[in-house]
């Protein structure tokens, strides 16, 4: 696929490579997102997948990959994507396999890993240069088990647990950055409801080697409380909003893909959630969305003055 | 010992129907035991949630293997062999089934005697976001059936269990419940009756099944060939059918194609074409369709139709 460029909507792949009929939820952002990037990185891929709602995709002898897939712990996926890269890497060397069968390969995990349990094992990954694609699908919480509260989930949003009327008190985590301080190859954030975007991200991190990492916002219709068709809907107001800001690092520079110049006030995004009703019900709680609201102003005009 | 089982798909309350009935059991002075079963449940897939009750300690573990009551909040999972709506029930064991059709059809279409108890449907599956109400609907009418549960004690179970979710949600939930509560009361003559306590004596140890230490290549759950997760069909999830008008259809198809969470929409001549083995129904595509070419249609209805196709065809 390499030396392909997607410039337009029109040019996005037409058939799908990843397989139908996987346990994911109905509407899952999540598995937009790695569908739209599996059409693109290919068949000759191996992912090595922490627990989470994605280690369910290969329950056996069920798999949705063409190619194989590792399941690890939750803390160690990075780790298991060394050792293959490394077999490779031998088998290469020894001339056991031709260079064309050399595989790309990806670590996938949810946000619960690679925000907390993981995070160690990535920086360690990005300390020895490993060349390897990581793709965080980031629901904001760990999803599979009821959606508990994860370093991930944003501020005032209600999980498993965290049910009182304010919320999750915390902060997301700004991992983003904490990897782009590594300075590896590549970083970026995606969104399923930005194919294009996501789709030049990936192929321009094709062109690169070294630790390339994807954090992609993956509406959760089950976990964020939400009907399944509004995925792609909630998707798009992330990122209208600016909560969800679409960005790339390389080179000792971070550039926004997307500035919206008019952004949508947050509060749009949040009502159509059952995790932020609690601001806007029984009466509204003005304080806690001018917070939420000023945060993004604040991140925002910062960004702007750094972009340029 | 009462021991009842519902059975939904993910997304539809029977989590919380479980703990509702089982609040209102404990209310009415009842030891009670209620759990979801955990796994891999997704929204739309079948699950199930189960309730022991009883007047004594409650000494039985584990997935309930014989119930008195078995409610069922879609009956479009009573045929899917993956929902196991019909294991393990007994001659007197009660069917309470969510369903446009009368219990004789049912007993005549499944070949059972049992007694079968319909909950007309309300409208809710038209409209997706009523689906959360059908939990605690459901919930009032084996409160019902069971005829031991009395209106205040369902409505004080409500009031614990959903209290949380705020004022509106709560009276409409309540609403539900005591209205199908009322309607079970008035139109039903059945009785459950409590099974007996199941003995440990006579149940047998499995014969032992001797695991050699293997070979990793031989003893790991390894998977030989790719994309067989085509092989499920998780079609069977939909209670809600997209389909494409063809004649409003602009062709764009980089859309419902690109949008489609599960990649079911392929392009042939330059024309989507959904597959309806795998679409999980979620919807997506009809909600992104910039002509609004994509309608959506209960999957009864979409059978139904495609029966008919069939029919003329052949």
């Amino acid at each position: 696929m390499a030396g392909k460029t997607i410039r337009r909507l029109q040019e996005l792949p037409s058939t799908h490579l990843l397989g139908t009929g996987t346990p994911m939820c109905a509407g899952c952002g999540g598995l937009e997102i790695l569908h739209e990037i599996y059409d693109i990185l290919g068949p000759k891929t191996v992912f090595t997948n922490a627990a989470g709602c994605m280690s369910l995709l290969s329950v056996y002898p069920y798999t949705p990959f063409r190619g194989s897939w590792l399941y690890t712990a939750m803390a160690s996926a990075p780790a298991a994507a060394q050792g293959i890269r490394d077999a490779l890497d031998i088998l290469l060397e020894k001339k056991r396999i031709p260079p064309g069968d050399d595989l790309q390969v990806i670590t996938l995990t949810g946000d619960g890993s690679a925000y907390g349990m993981g995070l160690s094992a990535t920086s360690a990954a990005m300390d020895r240069n490993l060349d390897f694609i990581y793709l965080c699908y980031d629901n904001e919480g760990y999803g599979n088990t009821g959606q508990q509260y994860s370093s991930a989930t944003p501020h005032a949003a209600l999980t498993a647990t965290s049910r009182t009327s304010h919320g999750y008190p915390g902060y997301k985590k700004d991992l983003f950055s904490i990897w782009a301080a590594h300075r590896p190859a590549y970083v970026a954030t995606v969104i399923g409801a930005e194919p294009l975007d996501l789709a030049q991200k990936v192929e321009a991190l094709q062109e690169l080697q070294g630790p390339r990492l994807l954090i992609g916002l993956a509406p959760c219709p089950t976990g964020w409380g939400f009907d399944p068709s509004l995925t792609v809907k909630i998707g798009r107001l992330a990122v209208e909003t600016g909560i969800w800001p679409l960005k790339e690092y390389r080179d000792d520079r971070t550039v926004h893909t997307r500035i919206v110049r008019h952004r949508k006030p947050v509060e749009e995004y949040l009502q159509l959630q059952d995790r932020f009703r609690h601001l806007f019900e029984p009466e509204r709680n003005n304080r806690e969305i001018a917070l939420i609201q000023a945060r993004i102003d604040q991140y925002w005009s910062k960004a702007i003055d750094a972009d340029t | 010992m009462f021991r009842i089982r519902f059975h939904g798909r993910g997304g539809q309350g029977m989590k919380t129907a479980s703990r509702i009935l089982g609040t209102a059991f404990f209310l009415e002075g009842y030891e009670v035991q209620d759990a979801p079963r955990y796994g891999a449940e997704r929204r739309g897939a079948p699950i199930f949630a189960y309730i022991r009750a009883d007047r004594k300690p409650i000494n039985e573990r584990g997935i309930i293997a014989g119930p008195d009551l078995v409610v069922v909040a879609d009956d479009s999972l009573v045929p899917l062999p993956a929902a196991g709506v019909l294991q393990g029930i007994r001659e007197p064991t009660v069917i309470l089934l969510k369903s446009c059709e009368s219990g004789a059809t049912w007993r005549q279409r499944l070949n059972i005697k049992n007694p079968i108890v319909t909950l007309p449907e309300t409208g809710e599956a038209e409209d997706s976001a009523e689906l959360r109400y059908i939990g605690a609907a459901c919930a009032g009418a084996a409160a019902g059936v069971l005829g031991i549960i009395s209106r205040e004690s369902l409505a004080q179970a409500i009031q614990e269990e959903l209290g949380r979710l705020g004022e509106a949600v709560l009276a409409k939930n309540r609403a539900n419940a005591l209205a199908s509560f009322d309607a079970i009361k008035k139109s039903a003559a059945v009785n459950v009756t409590e099974g007996g306590s199941i003995p440990a004596q006579p149940y047998k140890r499995p014969a032992w099944i001797d695991l050699p230490f293997e070979d990793a290549r031989i003893s790991a759950p390894v998977i030989h060939a790719g994309l067989t997760s085509v092989e499920v069909r998780t079609g069977l999830w939909r209670t809600m059918a997209p389909v494409i008008d063809y004649s409003l259809c602009r062709g764009c198809w980089w859309v419902c194609s690109t949008f489609c969470p599960d990649g079911v929409i392929s392009v042939r001549d330059n024309q989507p074409v959904i597959d309806y083995d795998h679409c999980k129904g979620c919807l997506v595509c009809v909600a992104q369709c910039p002509s609004h070419a994509i309608a959506a249609v209960p999957e009864k209805e979409e059978q139904a139709r495609k029966k008919a196709v069939a029919g003329e065809a052949s």
